[in-house]
């Protein structure tokens, strides 16, 4: 292992860092190629450990895409976790960072306006549609249409409510069933 | 609100560094189930009240409107509005400390646990919470930001093409994207 340290810092740099600027609409564009890359190019890990390392990253704190620091670290340890996450993360970043430089300049103007007030809506629209796509290939089914539409209600009725417990209350419910279930 | 503006335009707060990344630590250690951009709405525009809503989204639409994960963006762009390079530095990197440090000790407690049917149960009902807080987040952000009928059509447009169709992104920007900014330039121009 190693030996061919340096040869698996630059094979994560070389499949995380073009991932990184082809991630248009979110990380979750790319997971299909990082799980391509990782379990049938580069053998990084079996298909059934890649779909538990995707569960994890989901269920842990922080972006679904910390994903590559799993990846990373099964690949070259601590040292591969932190060069996966920066090649990830950081070309995208400096690219927006750039962006919004030249963007800023025409703060103020009529069509600057236009252009942020008419995108908003579609940004809004974007965080419905996440939440469909998930529940689309959840699992659970209708459980979960039915769990996530009463979350949203008691989140639009109690705006003040802290997700965590949410979290932990949508958990427990579903464990609870499925405990009831084998038990049964 | 409405009182706290800076050189850096308006509609945000003064805030100091220490103070921001402070912030962005504690909500990259509890942006539970990913949709990480839904977090730092609830945190910076509703609780903190440091960015408002109309900044947020056109902050958040610049964002996608180029590759990367849409949280760390958010970061990237929230940070630079309120505290210029440095901040646009340090809000993401505080963001993704904590969650890097976490997953990987929850990497290490997963492989000595095993698999356990009741572990993917409760996983899946944390997920359909976690779709609970962007449903609420976005109907939110619309009600607030965006409120006009012709904006509500086009984020259902969005959504049922996106979402419920499963059409890929990009081409749905390229199209959605100039015909509702057209239509917020006529309702600036009518003042």
């Amino acid at each position: 292992m190693r030996d061919n340290l340096p040869a698996g810092l630059l094979a994560l740099c070389a499949v995380f860092a073009p991932l990184s600027l082809l991630s248009f609409g979110g990380s979750n564009a790319v997971i299909a190629d990082i799980a391509h890359q990782s379990v049938a190019v580069r053998h990084w890990t079996s298909d059934r450990d890649f779909a538990d390392l995707f569960a994890l990253s989901r269920a842990a704190p922080g972006p679904g895409s910390m994903l590559c620091a799993l990846i990373g670290w099964k690949v070259a340890g601590m040292g591969g976790a932190l060069v996966a996450t920066v090649a990830f993360y950081l070309p995208a970043s400096l690219l927006l960072f750039a962006a919004a430089r030249i963007w800023g300049r025409w703060r103020g103007s009529l069509w600057h306006r236009a252009v942020e007030r008419g995108m908003a809506p579609i940004a809004a629209g974007l965080f419905l549609s996440g939440g469909v796509a998930v529940l689309r290939v959840a699992p659970a089914g209708l459980a979960a249409w039915i769990a996530a539409l009463a979350a949203t209600l008691a989140l639009l009725y109690w705006p003040k409510l802290h997700p965590v417990p949410l979290l932990v209350a949508g958990g427990a419910v579903f464990g609870l069933i499925d405990w009831l279930g084998v038990v049964r | 609100m409405g009182g706290a503006v800076s050189e850096r335009g308006e509609g945000v707060a003064k805030v100091s560094l220490g103070v921001l990344f402070l912030a962005f630590l504690r909500l990259g250690c509890t942006s539970f189930g990913g949709g990480t951009a839904g977090w730092v709405y609830r945190e910076m525009v509703q609780r903190r009240r440091w960015i408002d809503e109309q900044s947020f989204l056109a902050e958040m639409a610049l964002g996608q409107s180029l590759p990367g994960a849409n949280g760390v963006k958010i970061a990237v762009l929230v940070g630079r509005r309120l505290k210029g390079g440095a901040g646009a530095f340090a809000a993401p990197f505080a963001m993704l400390a904590g969650p890097f440090a976490i997953i990987l000790a929850v990497g290490a407690i997963y492989g000595r646990l095993g698999d356990h049917r009741i572990v993917h149960a409760v996983l899946d009902g944390v997920a359909a919470a976690v779709v609970g807080l962007s449903f609420a987040t976005g109907i939110n952000a619309i009600a607030k930001g965006a409120p006009e009928p012709s904006s509500i059509a086009i984020a259902a447009v969005t959504v049922t093409c996106v979402g419920v169709l499963g059409w890929p992104m990009l081409p749905v920007l390229l199209g959605l994207g100039p015909l509702s900014v057209g239509l917020a330039l006529r309702r600036a121009r009518r003042g």
